[in-house]
């Protein structure tokens, strides 16, 4: 049996996971091609209007996955990673979206909700439908689960050590990159690592020889440390994560600069980003907003980022210059 | 012999070419619409500069704007730089104890924060481009107004009209309804006027406290009513520098002098010969993915000089 998995939202997250827990149960993982300007074309014109971007991708990569001849396209509904704290909305609604798209996809679909404690989310009572459809023993799912929970803690621990999950999903020897001065990203997985839909920004970034730090590469009680300083948390898992991490890279010496990339008409990044221009402003930290949406041409990102690395150059130069004239 | 820096900026509705010499005097300059020609006009403008200026040897030359990366190639620049450093260099010199700059161009408008002589903060316009220049353009073409009379009419107005600046068809639609309520072109236009500068205070200053000292530059600080929507609006006087059109060009011929001086290379300008050469720009789909991206193909003499378009870098790599 065929299973695929669309490389959009939160593939970046739970590749490693879902690959081996497939794999382990003895069935093929397909994944749908990097995203292109036919699949964002298509996903575009079948998703919903009014939804962003990365949602429209996602609808194309669902597409895309269908001329693959998988059998099932595992959609999971993520509602919650935490207790008390959600997904954004569309996150929960995502597999009834798929659906709505013509009439005989949903016997293609794969899915269950996602209910957990943490961000690990190998917990076996999210997954028993799997039971019944793919016809799996317990037993196996539970050695399924025990086995993907291992890839995936090994995958966030590398990924936690400041190497990107681009480096870590596509190459065996992943590296990491240094740069003159260090930039914060604040930005979801599906946007700082979907390199069509943000015009490769990390490679940008690289070429400009600069160090990219994002939330994923941060220890989660360094982000909770963070929260807890807040007198409530937001409503949404993967925002309060953001919300931590800019925090803590306000507060840290060796970040020069945030950067927040954001898709046009994001509800919980709207939220968001007030706190991190009042606050990164008191910190003496530059800041600046980055939108992305159905556009694909790359200037406006390239002028934005390489004014933005000016300035900072320009602060950190002239603090050096001082620094040498006291001397 | 001595020695100037050229300075092009390639933007969206204009093309600005400069000189300067050592000490930042302008030598020559030019500001020409871009007709969707920026090669040619580049080389018509380069041509100009080097009539009046044949006895002086190039030291330098820097590209900005939208269009900086192609025209740097062809030209053979030392520097390529964005706008923002490259108007902001321009008014330090003019204005070292500039504060604020206010830049409003053909297709985006800027806002720079200038502490102790170093930029610290800036906005650029996000997704839309009502608060620019193309906006007054297109409704003073609406009203049957020169853009160059925009500024002056707007000032007879006698009453204030408020005309929503948020999005350029609703500006049209509340002209349209004004203008059938009776107010008068000038009111009009200076409704617009402040819609403009309303729009980007939402837009781009967002809250921030403004500081003077206040420069407004680009095309649009030649509308002296938007100028004066912007005083009524910071409650301070706005400086209009002196060569307020052409900032961004002085600005990274600037650059390109420092950078020279800097490293003490000679200067990579491919020489005033480019202006003599033909160039030919034509486009195709490349089909080796599904990205299908539009590649454009520059030619000079008939010989493919660079590509671009790409984002593999399958073409853009192969022209060295």
């Amino acid at each position: 049996m065929k299973i695929g998995i669309p490389k959009a939202l939160m593939y970046y997250f739970y590749y490693p996971f879902w690959k081996t827990l497939f794999e382990s149960l003895g069935f093929e993982v397909v994944t749908s091609d990097d995203t292109s300007k036919s699949i964002l074309d298509i996903g575009v014109k079948e998703a919903v209007a009014e939804i962003c971007v990365p949602m429209k991708v996602y609808t194309g990569h669902v597409l895309n996955l269908l001329d693959k001849s998988v059998d099932y396209i595992y959609i999971p509904r993520f509602v919650s990673l935490r207790k008390g704290i959600f997904m954004c909305p569309k996150f929960m609604g995502l597999p009834d979206m798929i659906k709505g798209l013509f009439d005989g996809i949903e016997n293609k679909i794969l899915t269950h909700n996602i209910v957990s404690k943490s961000t690990d989310i190998s917990e076996f009572h999210n997954y028993t439908v799997f039971i019944d459809k793919l016809g799996v023993s317990r037993k196996d799912l539970k050695n399924a689960l025990k086995k993907a929970r291992d890839k995936w803690l090994e995958f966030r621990t590398l990924n936690k050590q400041g190497y990107d999950i681009n480096e870590l999903l596509t190459s065996d020897k992943p590296k990491k990159y240094e740069g003159d001065i260090t930039i914060g990203l604040i930005g979801y997985v599906y946007n700082v690592y979907d390199r069509f839909v943000n015009m490769d920004l990390l490679n940008v970034f690289r070429k400009l020889n600069i160090k990219v730090v994002t939330f994923d590469m941060m220890e989660e009680r360094i982000i909770q440390r963070q929260l807890k300083k807040f007198k409530k948390n937001m409503f949404w898992e993967f925002t309060n994560m953001l919300l931590g991490t800019a925090y803590e890279f306000m507060e840290r010496d060796d970040i020069d600069g945030i950067i927040h990339i954001t898709a046009f008409g994001c509800g919980p990044d709207s939220i968001v980003e007030p706190f991190l221009t009042i606050d990164s402003e008191k910190h003496k930290k530059p800041f600046m907003t980055l939108r992305i949406d159905e556009q694909t041409g790359e200037s406006h990102v390239i002028t934005r980022v390489e004014a933005f690395t000016d300035l900072i150059r320009i602060k950190k130069y002239k603090a050096e210059k001082t620094v040498e004239g006291v001397i | 012999m001595e020695k100037i820096y050229i300075g092009v900026d390639v933007g969206s509705v204009s093309i600005k070419v400069v000189a300067i010499d050592e000490n930042n005097e302008v030598l020559f300059n030019s500001y020409v619409r871009n007709v969707g020609q920026p090669i040619d006009t580049v080389k018509d403008e380069l041509a100009k500069l080097h009539n009046e200026l044949a006895t002086k040897e190039i030291g330098g030359v820097g590209v900005t704007g939208s269009g900086r990366q192609l025209l740097g190639y062809i030209l053979g620049a030392d520097v390529i730089k964005n706008e923002i450093t490259a108007h902001a260099t321009a008014t330090l010199q003019f204005h070292p104890d500039v504060s604020t700059i206010f830049e409003i161009g053909g297709q985006d408008s800027k806002l720079i924060i200038i502490n102790d002589g170093t930029i610290t903060d800036f906005a650029m316009n996000t997704v839309c481009a009502a608060g620019t220049g193309s906006f007054l353009d297109h409704q003073a073409q609406r009203l049957g107004i020169k853009i160059e009379e925009f500024g002056e009419i707007a000032l007879t107005a006698k009453r204030d009209v408020r005309i929503a600046g948020r999005c350029t068809v609703f500006a049209e639609s509340d002209m349209i309804s004004k203008q059938q309520y009776g107010f008068s072109k000038a009111e009009i236009l200076k409704g617009l006027s402040k819609a403009l500068v309303r729009n980007y205070m939402n837009n781009l200053v967002r809250g921030r406290k403004l500081k003077p000292v206040f420069v407004f530059q680009g095309g649009v600080a030649a509308n002296i009513a938007i100028k004066k929507a912007f005083e009524e609006e910071v409650g301070h006087e706005v400086i209009v520098p002196k060569h307020y059109d052409i900032m961004g060009a002085i600005g990274i011929a600037m650059l390109a002098k420092d950078e020279m001086k800097r490293t003490g290379n000679s200067t990579k300008f491919k020489g005033f010969e480019v202006s003599e050469e033909k160039f030919e720009t034509t486009s195709f789909i490349c089909k080796a993915c599904p990205n299908e991206c539009e590649i454009i193909q520059i030619k000079a003499n008939g010989k493919v000089i660079a590509m671009t378009g790409d984002r593999c870098g399958r073409y853009s790599n192969s022209v060295i």
